[in-house]
């Protein structure tokens, strides 16, 4: 069973998370998390995905860029996927590739979760003109196909890189995001400790940061997840079209290289294959935890 | 043979955070076939969980530790899930407080009707006229045949509630468990519902287990009571014996809480304390702590639910004594002493009125699409209130007495006329001079539970006001935060200050949320119904506290309520008011002892009357 952002019941989630608190020294949330058997799983796969990243230049044998090597060979001791049709080393391609799509989904995650909150809160806070205003961008934002407006944006912009990828990812991604806060502080702005705390002589931008936020963690988490997700499949998606920049070593454009370079009529399914697989790995690692995240906001799938 | 018969049933909650709570000990009784029996006693006292271990429909943690449970001789208590499927619903149904939230939003009343006969078509057959039996259904709790093809958001609480009914009974099911049915709903509503229900039961011969927290309705509706206190039946007795020859200490403090508001002199009495916390084991009698006539062995000797009277009573005293009801006498006389609150003729002296309301209108215009309706909440409504006295607001929901609230608050402008605080107009104000207004004039919320921000301790809620408001800081504010605290009866307060909300009891919730409005030391006090959504047994508790700091502290109070009875306890001077026109004001007695605007004969016939019905 899944729950739709929309009906979680935030509150009573923050507080389940506070008394998990206080029976041990972990954060509340993790402790839930922690607790279903998936989730855990998912959690410790993506641990090892950042343990690889981080460590990349440790694990990997050779340079991701290094092409001293013969091109196009079988695996073997020496290079155990083989090597590319320019001679370098898939399995250290295969390595620093983590890197990238980890911090694609790290940082395009921020920075769509961060607009879709500043546009959603304020939207749903301060309603009236501002709100028709914002939702009509937001609209905008969901009605707007994205892969085709993320082609045209990669295909036309006068630099290639990975900050570019982020940004039109973030361009695009952020509108759902909003649109589901902005959902959710609609119903917590007419509660009655949001009014207690106007007459307590609260300012808006106080109630919003410690009356509201913090009663919206797990939605804000949920929505880092997704748009980290989409992130992570939109940058492999785009350098699999030769979209990304060649330079930047990902599973994208390794996966782009490989049938370029004719891995399937030289039949060197290693090298096509694990780029695959790793980025299944990682998008089933976030699938798995959102198992935990579901048991989260809704208590009867937890795991007690 | 009983149609449901309950032996030694034992219901424990094993989170895994906590220690394992006993929430039902060693429960026995008997259902017999269209009997209504009534389960009364304070939240948490495990009523819920026993109704639930009756259906079936216990959840993790929670789980069923012993006994047995017997439907029609058939014993269910283990029966699987998928078998029980057959029974719910077709011979055993229910009503829960929130059955009107769970109706499926997305489809209308007449695909529920349908939804639940082809769910069970096997009992109904499949040529049934859905719309024909739905209309009957839904006629027998009043509701015309045009809800049909409405949506659940397009219905009141109160006609959900009744859908629920009407679904819960589709199938002419032999027993249905009502858990708190018509809580929360407005007062006349509940009693058109009651009423309803009670006609419908005895027409159609089912059997009911009612469980409330509201006494004076169980006692009117149900032939026989059983009174549960910290997870154990304590009392088990027709409903007009236990009117008036109730034997348990508990039984009596419950009954306390009803008086006629039309009395001259009105007395509600209150149990101190609150239930024991069950995951601890405890010797003796649980009900010890709180009783009034407690003697040496009630501390160390676990008293036994024994035939007395016409039922059974789990109390040494009762065991003992040849004439229980003398000594439960001796004990109101005891309670009287400090544990009632009592309302007498009150004299009004004509202090210099704090806030003026003079002629005051207010319209809503409401836009759909492009037609624009005209509301008229408020009209011309003119009165005034004074330092150390309280004024009661009485009127239906949708009468306008939250908009006068938000008038005199400055939530919302008047149309028309203008409301004054100490001379000064306050209808206009901008957001700074709004700010400042707001020092002098605070709220007190319905809901002790949306009041508070769950995530937020106590602390942080009082010092809030503090800060801005006086401009106190750090320790100081700690400092006066306990003081309030003490103020409003959470003591020692430094238990309290960094509970969380959800830490604490309704009553302990509400406490704080009056706390935080006395805390910038306002003159004025606007309490919207503060009492309506607390357990029937801390209401007096609250009003008593309410009345205190008015009369200590020279507020000025404008109380907002349904209840008459809460308004004949606290009020001076009460007003009613009608789709927002003035229809009656005067002194409290007189307004209630001579009624004349229908909607306050309605709320005065709503106001139950433990054993009314034997006297009818
Ligand atoms: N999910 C839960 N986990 C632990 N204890 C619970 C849970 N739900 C209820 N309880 C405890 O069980 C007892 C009975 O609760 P309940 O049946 O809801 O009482 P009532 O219906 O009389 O208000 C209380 O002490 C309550 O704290
Ligand atoms: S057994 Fe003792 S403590 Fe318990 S109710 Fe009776 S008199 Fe009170
Ligand atoms: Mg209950």
């Amino acid at each position: 069973m899944t729950t739709t952002p929309e009906t979680i019941d935030t509150e009573a989630l923050r507080v389940t998370a506070l008394d998990a608190d206080a029976s041990s020294r972990l954060p509340g949330w993790f402790v839930i998390l922690w607790r279903n058997g998936k989730c855990r799983v998912g959690m410790l796969m993506l641990a090892a995905f950042i343990v690889i990243a981080v460590l990349a230049p440790v694990i990997a044998p050779y340079g991701p860029r290094l092409d001293e090597f013969g091109a196009s060979e079988g695996p073997s001791a020496a290079h155990w996927l083989g090597t590319t049709a320019r001679g370098e080393d898939v399995f250290s391609q295969l390595i620093y590739g983590a890197r990238t799509s980890l911090i694609v989904g790290l940082v395009a995650g921020v920075l769509s979760t961060l607009i879709a909150m500043a546009v959603g809160l304020t939207a749903g806070y301060l309603r009236g003109v501002v709100d028709e205003v914002l939702s009509f961008f937001i609209n905008l934002g969901l009605v707007v196909p994205v892969l085709p407006l993320m082609i045209v944006l990669a295909g036309y912009a006068p630099v290639k890189g990975l900050g570019l990828i982020i940004i039109v990812i973030t361009v695009t991604g952020w509108a759902y995001g909003a649109r589901i806060k902005r959902a959710q502080i609609i119903t917590l702005r007419t509660r009655d400790y949001i009014t207690a705390a106007k007459f307590a002589g609260d300012s808006t931008a106080r109630i919003i940061a410690f009356e509201i936020v913090p009663n919206m963690i797990s939605l804000i988490v949920v929505g880092f997840m997704g748009a980290a997700l989409g992130a992570i499949g939109a940058e492999a998606g785009l350098a699999f079209l030769g979209l990304g920049d060649p330079q930047t070593v990902s599973w994208g454009t390794m996966l782009n290289q490989a049938s370029l370079g004719g891995a399937l009529t030289t039949g060197q399914w290693a090298w096509l294959v694990a780029p695959g697989l790793a980025l299944a790995l990682l998008i089933t690692s976030f699938t798995l935890m959102n198992f935990g995240i579901d048991a989260l906001s809704n208590p009867h799938l937890r795991e007690d | 043979m009983a149609l449901l018969e309950v032996r030694d049933l034992s219901v424990t909650y094993s989170p895994r955070d906590s220690a394992a709570v006993r929430a039902v000990d060693r429960v026995s009784f008997e259902v017999h076939d269209g009997e209504f029996v009534g389960l009364l006693g304070e939240s948490g006292c495990g009523k819920s969980t026993l109704g639930n271990a009756v259906l079936r429909l216990l959840d993790r943690p929670a789980a069923i530790t012993g006994g047995t449970i017997r439907f029609d001789g058939q014993d269910v208590t283990t029966t699987p899930e998928d078998d029980l499927r057959s029974l719910r619903w077709v011979d055993l149904s229910t009503v829960f407080q929130s059955s009107m939230n769970s109706l499926n939003p997305v489809i209308t009343v007449r695909r529920q009707f349908a939804d639940t006969f082809e769910a069970h078509s096997d009992a109904l057959g499949n040529d049934l006229d859905v719309d024909a039996r739905a209309t009957e259904l839904l006629e027998m709790v009043s509701l015309d045949r045009s809800v049909l093809s409405r949506f659940p958001h397009e219905l009141s609480g109160g006609m959900k509630q009744r859908v629920a009914l009407a679904l819960a009974l589709a199938l002419e099911p032999r027993f249905v468990l009502l858990d708190e049915p018509t809580t929360g709903l407005d007062v006349v509503v509940q009693r058109d519902i009651l009423d309803r229900l009670r006609v419908l039961q005895a027409r159609l011969g089912f059997a009911v287990l009612f469980i409330s927290h509201d006494l004076g309705t169980v006692m009117e509706l149900a032939d026989r009571v059983m009174v549960m206190y910290a997870g154990e039946i304590v009392e088990d007795q027709p409903a007009a014996e236990m009117v008036t020859r109730h034997l348990h200490p508990y039984s009596a403090g419950l009954l306390g809480s009803y008086a006629d508001p039309r009395d001259q002199v009105v007395e509600v009495e209150f149990i101190p304390g609150r239930p024991p916390d069950l995951s601890q084991p405890h010797a003796g009698c649980l009900f010890q702590p709180r009783c009034p006539v407690a003697v040496d062995a009630c501390r160390t000797v676990h008293p036994e639910l024994l035939p007395a009277s016409l039922g059974q009573v789990r109390c040494l005293l009762v065991e003992q004594s040849g004439d229980a009801r003398v000594v439960l006498e001796k004990a109101a006389e005891l309670r009287r002493r400090d544990q009632v609150f009592a309302a007498g003729l009150s004299e009004r002296a004509d202090a210099e009125p704090v806030l003026v309301v003079d002629g005051v209108s207010k319209v809503y215009k409401t836009r759909r699409g492009l037609n624009t309706t005209l509301t008229q909440a408020v009209d011309d409504v003119s009165f005034a209130l004074r330092p150390g006295q309280v004024t009661a607001l009485v009127g239906q929901s949708g009468s306008g007495k939250t908009t006068i609230a938000r008038i005199l608050t400055g939530v919302e402008r008047p149309t028309a006329g203008s409301v004054r605080f100490k001379d000064e107009p306050v209808d206009h104000l901008g957001r700074g001079a709004l700010r400042k207004y707001r020092r002098h004039v605070q709220l007190v919320f319905q809901d002790p539970f949306s009041a508070l921000n769950p995530t937020r301790t106590v602390a942080y809620a009082l010092s809030r006001p503090l800060r801005n408001h006086l401009g106190l800081t750090g320790a100081e504010a700690r400092a006066r935060a306990a003081e309030l605290l003490e103020t409003v009866g959470l003591s020692p307060a430094d238990q309290y200050l960094d509970k969380l909300p959800h830490q604490l009891s309704g009553g302990q919730r509400q406490r704080v949320v009056i706390a935080r409005a006395l805390a910038p030391e306002p003159e004025v006090v606007v309490a919207d119904e503060p009492i309506s959504m607390l357990d029937v047994s801390i209401r007096a508790e609250i009003i008593a506290l309410l009345d205190q700091l008015v009369r200590d502290r020279g507020i000025a109070m404008l109380y907002i309520t349904h209840d008459l009875l809460s308004a004949r306890l606290l009020a001076d001077e009460v007003m009613v008011l009608n789709q927002g026109v003035m229809v009656e004001r005067g002194p409290t007695l007189d307004v209630i002892a001579e009624a004349k605007d229908p909607y306050t004969r309605k709320l005065l016939a709503a106001i139950p009357r433990p054993g009314a019905r034997d006297i009818a």
